[in-house]
């Protein structure tokens, strides 16, 4: 067993489920999407692009292509969410919606990461 | 660039993490208000808190100033991020100021520049005093190069020549097939490959790779050697050049047929664009000072053209092949003397060492002042040193390299032509400068020359004319578009017909035909005048009227 290709799936994985667990709930209710949540689902989108970097097979440029765009969208999220709570003001549930629509986005770029990384396992054949 | 990020993953992550934990930190410790109040800091709050510190800028604490239990966290913060950012910025510049790293860059780079050239181009391999040769001759024809050198002296020189373009420069063994890849040989605009090492050994395999992974782009190879020669030419290669023997076969071209050999010269040399000929007395023996396998090429040339000589040598030849031997280098006069330098016409040093040969004629002169000198230079950083020496010739092997390669890259047909000219006598090569220079307005201009091809882009003008009434003759084509119509300063050395048929010293009644390639020679600067009368339906008009009245 590889340690490395451990870490690697942990993260991809880890990134898929963060994000899920901030998505879930309903769209517009702050009370429902936890500012936790949603930092920890930005630092593992980060921490697994970081380590997909390097691979230069096609399917790694596809997962590396995937987790960059997980990254934008969580990235833009954050920045709207930082800018609409300025001063401690209480979040409105339209801005809500949008972060986490984004974040929605997000995962749907996890979940092909995670759909590339299971279609690249099954084809070793040993 | 994709490397530079493989060696910095693991200072990206350590960078990551120590800014999630901080900044996660700072969001989960309270602090206090100026009332007293408790709070959170926001996540952009934290966030900006954390950018300032981790890169040292430290605008202090705000919103409000922190209680003790955020200090002894930012001490945290402060120490684990700042440490990280040196990691990361450490761990990027060891990775760019890595030789191997650079030398790959460099290479990545030519490569892609090599890749997206738009121009022809040709490959040379092997930039000593051959190789640079050919490149600037090329650049003279507007033909760009890619230079191959396993040496980084050799390189970097080369990235510093003065040339009309930015010189493709690739570090390596040319051996290597992955380098001919990398320098373009698939390339479509790849004109060709010129073989200029040192080594028999490199030539030949960087050869044979050449024609295996491009058979259509031609391959000229330098050889050192006859059992070289003929390998090359076993597998096709298209022009084997055998420094030695042309240097030998030059020698024997300047004594018997000067005139000749001042043409070539004029034709094949970029840099040299007049007649020099030398009188060459006709009485009198050659000495030749030179060893090895040039002195055997010599001899067998001497002999050829049946040119008295004494050899001196350090060692003996064949007794049986019964030549005039003197032993000894050549450097001393006493040398000199037993080979009768009073009464000799000329003397030739060609030993494979420059001090020698240098010594060998400046003893020579102070022995005999009326002698022709013909030295050998062998390394191109003797130059100076050969150029104010005040020789009659000076051989020098890199430059002969270059221009007979450059001669039969430059057009088919001069090479041709001097395929004729080896075997035209001295009357007719004199007669034929004579005529050129009863056309020049003085003797002292620079001389060039040219080709026109009888097509539709080469002169549409004629070619409109040739199915007329009036058929255009080759001494049309050398009349000044100007008032008057007067001859141009060129004539005609070549003219070769669409079927291969060749025509050398076409008369100026000679018919012209579609397809026919001339070979024009004269003065430089005609080729735009000719090639604006070629080109203007009505000015080649008027010039065949006017011409065909005179003639009436």
């Amino acid at each position: 067993m590889n340690t490395q290709r451990v870490w690697f799936a942990f993260f991809i994985v880890l990134a898929l489920t963060m994000n899920f667990s901030f998505f879930v709930g309903e769209i517009d209710n702050p009370d429902h999407h936890h500012p936790y949540e949603f930092f920890f689902a930005l630092i593992v989108s980060l921490i697994a692009t970081v380590l997909k970097i390097g691979d230069r097979s096609h399917v790694g440029a596809v997962l590396l292509a995937t987790s960059l765009v997980a990254d934008v969208q969580l990235i833009i999220g954050a920045v709207i969410w930082g800018y609409a709570a300025q001063n401690g003001t209480a979040i409105e549930p339209s801005v809500m919606a949008s972060v986490v629509s984004l974040a929605g986005g997000a995962m749907v770029a996890n979940i092909i990461s995670v759909v590339l990384l299971l279609a690249e396992t099954i084809q070793i054949k040993r | 660039m994709w490397l530079v990020l493989l060696e910095l993953r693991a200072p990206l992550i350590t960078l990551i993490l120590a800014y999630a934990v901080s900044c996660f930190g700072l969001v989960l410790i309270p602090g206090e208000t100026d009332t007293g109040e408790l709070y959170h800091l926001s996540f952009l709050q934290a966030f900006y808190i954390l950018s300032y510190t981790a890169t040292t800028i430290g605008f202090g604490e705000i919103p409000y100033a922190f209680t003790d239990t955020q200090r002894l966290w930012m001490l945290v913060v402060i120490y684990s991020t700042v440490i990280a950012w040196l990691y990361a910025i450490g761990s990027v510049l060891t990775v760019f100021t890595d030789p191997e790293f650079r030398k790959l860059r460099r290479h990545q780079k030519t490569v892609s520049r090599v890749r997206s050239n738009r121009s022809p181009f040709w490959i040379v391999c092997g930039y000593g005093g051959a190789g640079s040769q050919l490149v600037r001759f090329l650049d003279t024809t507007a033909m760009r190069c890619v230079v191959i050198d396993a040496e980084k002296a050799r390189v970097d020189s080369g990235r510093l020549t003065s040339l009309s373009y930015e010189l493709d420069v690739l570090l390596g063994d040319a051996t290597d097939p992955n380098m001919l890849v990398d320098a373009g040989v698939q390339h479509p605009l790849c004109q060709g490959v010129a073989v200029l090492t040192d080594s028999d050994q490199v030539n030949l395999t960087v050869a044979t790779n050449a024609k295996i992974l491009a058979p259509r782009v031609p391959v000229f190879a330098r050889s050192a050697s006859d059992s070289n020669t003929r390998n090359l030419r076993s597998f096709d290669t298209d022009v084997v050049v055998d420094v030695e023997r042309t240097a030998a076969r030059a020698i024997g071209q300047l004594i018997r047929r000067p005139k000749a050999y001042a043409l070539y010269h004029e034709l094949v040399d970029p840099d040299l664009n007049r007649i020099e000929s030398l009188v060459i007395p006709d009485s009198g023996h050659w000495i030749v000072c030179a060893s090895g396998r040039f002195a055997q090429l010599v001899i067998d040339v001497l002999r050829r053209e049946e040119i008295a000589f004494v050899l001196v040598n350090t060692h003996q030849p064949d007794p049986a092949s019964n030549i005039d031997w003197v032993e000894g280098l050549g450097t001393e006069a006493s040398t000199l003397r037993k080979a009768r330098i009073s009464e000799a016409s000329g003397i030739i040093a060609a030993t494979t060492h420059d001090g020698d040969n240098l010594s060998i004629l400046l003893t020579a002169k102070t022995e005999n002042s009326h002698l022709v000198t013909v030295a050998r230079r062998n390394r191109p950083a003797s130059e100076p040193v050969f150029r104010h020496g005040g020789f009659s010739i000076v051989l020098r092997e890199g430059r002969m390299l270059a221009q007979e390669m450059f001669a039969r890259i430059q057009s088919p047909l001069l090479h041709q032509f001097l395929v004729q000219l080896d075997l035209m006598p001295e009357a007719l090569v004199s007669g034929l400068i004579e005529r050129l220079n009863r056309r020049l307005p003085r003797l002292d201009v620079e001389l060039d020359h040219h080709v026109v091809e009888l097509t539709e882009s080469g002169a549409p003008a004629v070619v409109e004319m040739l199915d007329g009434n009036v058929a255009p003759r080759v001494g049309d084509l050398l009349v000044d578009p100007g008032i008057g119509h007067e001859s141009l300063p060129a004539i005609c050395l070549l003219l070769v017909r669409f079927n291969g048929d060749l025509v050398p010293f076409p008369g100026e009644n000679l018919q012209l035909s579609y397809g026919d390639a001339l070979l024009m020679w004269g003065e430089q600067g005609i080729k735009s005048r000719m090639d604006w009368l070629l080109g203007r339906h009505d000015v080649f008009l008027d010039v065949l009227e006017a011409r065909s009245a005179r003639a009436v």
